[in-house]
């Protein structure tokens, strides 16, 4: 009995040795990475332009919410139906007569202490060296955690890709030299864009004769892009309640609701 | 607040994504009764308390079969199953700061402890089950036994032994696994709901809650109908809801410092917090805390405990309620705006990934996984040299 006991244990102590070397072998030391092998290859695109930092400024005295910039993004980056990268939200402020609209360009941040960066589990979002967060849409495993950790709701699931996406700076249009696409459609040159480690840059010129703020300041996240007359009303929108949804359910009634989202297949897919 | 609205109107915005769905507060559920089975089949193997001797061994099988199921709702609400690999390849950068690359170890560590742990308590009586079988059972069996057969005093303290140690390894472990998940969400500081470092104990004691109530409703269930006993342990029936009352004591503690803080001496985040909770303040009043606490509470610590089929009530109506709390913290705190005004809904589509099919289908695996739990391990025989035990003890 004793014999066998060994030879039986002997053999799974074996088995066990060898799938694992096996397993090694065929995966190859490269397979295991702190980051991702994008990042280590030292790809270009994943590294970014070494010692640049790049930035927006959106100057909203020039904002007039024509939406140009939401729709070259959408064709630019191929983002898909009712899905954005950037977009202008558009307020109407003030009581009768005394109105006026207000406007504000969203987009991602850029931030230099991001949320969404820590929490991924496969390492498939990062900040390249010139601060461009980025998302490798081939890593991604679609989990969301950036998704809920983004205090700006900039990140979404892109549906043809079936990953986290959000706005990239245009990192494509950028390493070749041009502009975000939003930026350079900008019909009131409300978007600027470039690097803040040039003094002769629009944006530093931008950044330091006027003053400027941040969305959501108190989440530290140092975001990096700044706006140029924000109107703290129009901050205050993201803490109003008034539910839009509500209404829509109320009129729709709860059974289409659910027929309209049985309709979409999937809600967030 | 309200004021603001007075001023502000928003013409045009965009819905905002809300990555997770159905699947996540199922999860909890599941990973949170779990740790509630394993921590109560510790009490008999690990504290030595004799009286839960008797249900240590089916707790701790249904440890087991909630936690191999469990990890079945986080790949489905996967938008890339596939590339699950990448998870253990890469991005091991992010490990310090990413709660759910802690998960994914604790996932695996947990039921293989689990397994081990049974397979030490259960294995003296695979051994005689494999010598009263024959042909294709026998072999079966004897896998169990891990080829060791030895039934003498000396190797069955050796098993005790080696329950104790995995049962006390796997307290810690149980509680991470599950308190891991609260971590998931008390770490997104974009959250207002879900940012709060209570947020893990939040969820351990409402899973300890959970957990209790399954095993008040399973126990009595597998000894009426499916033990040779034929009976139904109305002093354990008692005993556990008493359990239960103490670890919903637990459940409005973690609650009450929760909301009370943030709700009053938070700062902006308040506002949004005590909006949503005056727009759900009747439901959740009325049905997560009345209806799913305060009663089982009272059944509980009442001579009310004495009377099963109202234990039965309780531990349905807390295991409902924990899962209706998760499903409000998940999906409620994906509610609140954050850059869009007002809150947005959710409504988890019917058939698909993350879908109400794919929850009721978790189910369905969970309960197969009980069937064949059941039918291998000799958990009836064990129940019972318990039951004699404390008989000839008496």
């Amino acid at each position: 009995m004793d014999n066998q006991d060994n030879s039986r244990r002997s053999f799974l102590k074996k088995g066990f040795a060898s799938t694992a070397f096996a397993m090694l072998a065929t995966t190859g030391a490269e397979a295991f990475s702190l980051q991702i092998p994008g990042r280590d290859k030292k790809d270009p695109k994943h590294i970014g332009q070494v010692g640049k930092h790049f930035v927006m400024v959106l100057d909203l005295r020039k904002c007039i919410g024509c939406q140009a910039c939401t729709s070259v993004c959408k064709v630019e980056n191929e983002v898909p139906h009712d899905q954005y990268r950037t977009f202008v939200t558009e307020t109407e402020m003030g009581e009768f007569p005394d109105v006026r609209k207000g406007f504000l360009p969203q987009l991602c941040n850029h931030c230099d202490d991001p949320a969404c960066v820590p929490v991924c589990p496969t390492g498939a979002t990062f900040k390249r060296e010139d601060g461009i967060v980025v998302v490798d849409n081939e890593v991604c495993w679609g989990c969301g955690y950036c998704i809920s950790a983004c205090p700006y709701d900039k990140r979404y699931f892109n549906k043809r890709t079936k990953t986290a996406d959000k706005c990239n700076f245009c990192a494509q249009r950028v390493d070749k030299g041009l502009m975000p696409a939003c930026v350079e459609t900008c019909i009131g040159g409300a978007r600027v864009f470039g690097d803040v480690n040039d003094k002769n840059s629009e944006v530093y010129k931008l950044i330091h004769s006027f003053s400027t703020s941040v969305l959501k300041e108190a989440q530290g996240t140092h975001p990096q892009t700044f706006y140029i007359s924000l109107d703290s009303r129009i901050e205050e929108l993201f803490s109003t309640t008034q539910s839009l949804d509500d209404i829509v359910k109320a009129e729709e009634g709860f059974k289409s609701e659910w027929e309209k989202t049985r309709a979409e297949a999937h809600n967030h897919g | 607040m309200d004021n603001m609205q007075h001023f502000l109107t928003l013409i045009s915005s965009i819905t905002i994504e809300k990555p997770w769905g159905i699947d996540i507060p199922n999860y909890f559920w599941f990973t949170g009764s779990s740790a509630a089975a394993f921590i109560i089949s510790s009490f008999a193997h690990v504290f030595g308390w004799k009286k839960y001797k008797p249900i240590a061994g089916v707790s701790l099988l249904m440890a087991f079969v909630l936690l191999v199921a469990a990890p079945l709702n986080l790949i489905d609400d996967l938008r890339q199953p596939g590339r699950i690999l990448n998870f253990f390849l890469y991005g091991w950068e992010d490990f310090p700061t990413s709660p759910m690359k802690w998960g994914v170890l604790l996932l695996m560590a947990y039921p293989i402890l689990i397994f081990f742990e049974a397979q030490a308590l259960y294995r003296t009586y695979f051994v005689k089950k494999a010598q009263n079988s024959r042909g294709l059972a026998r072999v079966f069996n004897m896998l169990f036994t891990f080829g060791n057969t030895d039934l003498s005093e000396a190797a069955m303290e050796k098993d005790h032994k080696k329950g104790y140690i995995l049962g006390a390894i796997g307290i810690p472990l149980a509680l991470a696994v599950h308190g891991y998940t609260g971590y998931i969400l008390g770490a997104v500081h974009a959250n207002v709901m879900w940012h709060t470092p209570l947020m893990p104990l939040i969820f351990l004691a409402s899973a300890m809650v959970s957990g209790t109530g399954l095993l008040v409703i399973l126990i009595p269930l597998f000894q009426r109908f499916l033990s040779e006993r034929k009976k139904v342990d109305r002093d354990m029936v008692a005993t556990l809801a008493k359990l239960l009352s103490w670890f919903i004591v637990a459940d409005l503690v973690m609650r009450f410092l929760w909301l009370t803080f943030s709700l009053t001496f938070a700062d902006g985040e308040k506002y949004a917090l005590y909006q949503y909770f005056s727009l759900h303040f009747e439901d959740t009043l009325w049905i997560d805390y009345v209806l799913c606490l305060f009663v089982p509470l009272i059944i509980g610590f009442t001579k009310l405990r004495n009377i099963p089929s109202v234990v039965y009530f309780g531990g349905i109506v807390t295991a409902i309620g924990v899962w209706l709390f998760r499903w409000n913290t998940v999906i409620g705190g994906q509610e609140i705006p954050r850059t869009t005004p007002g809150f947005s809904h959710y409504t988890p589509p019917m058939y698909g990934q993350d879908s109400v099919m794919a929850v009721l289908s978790n189910w369905g695996i969970l309960f197969a996984l009980i069937c064949a739990v059941l039918l291998i391990f000799p958990w009836d025989e064990e129940m019972q040299d318990c039951y004699e035990g404390v008989e000839n003890a008496k």
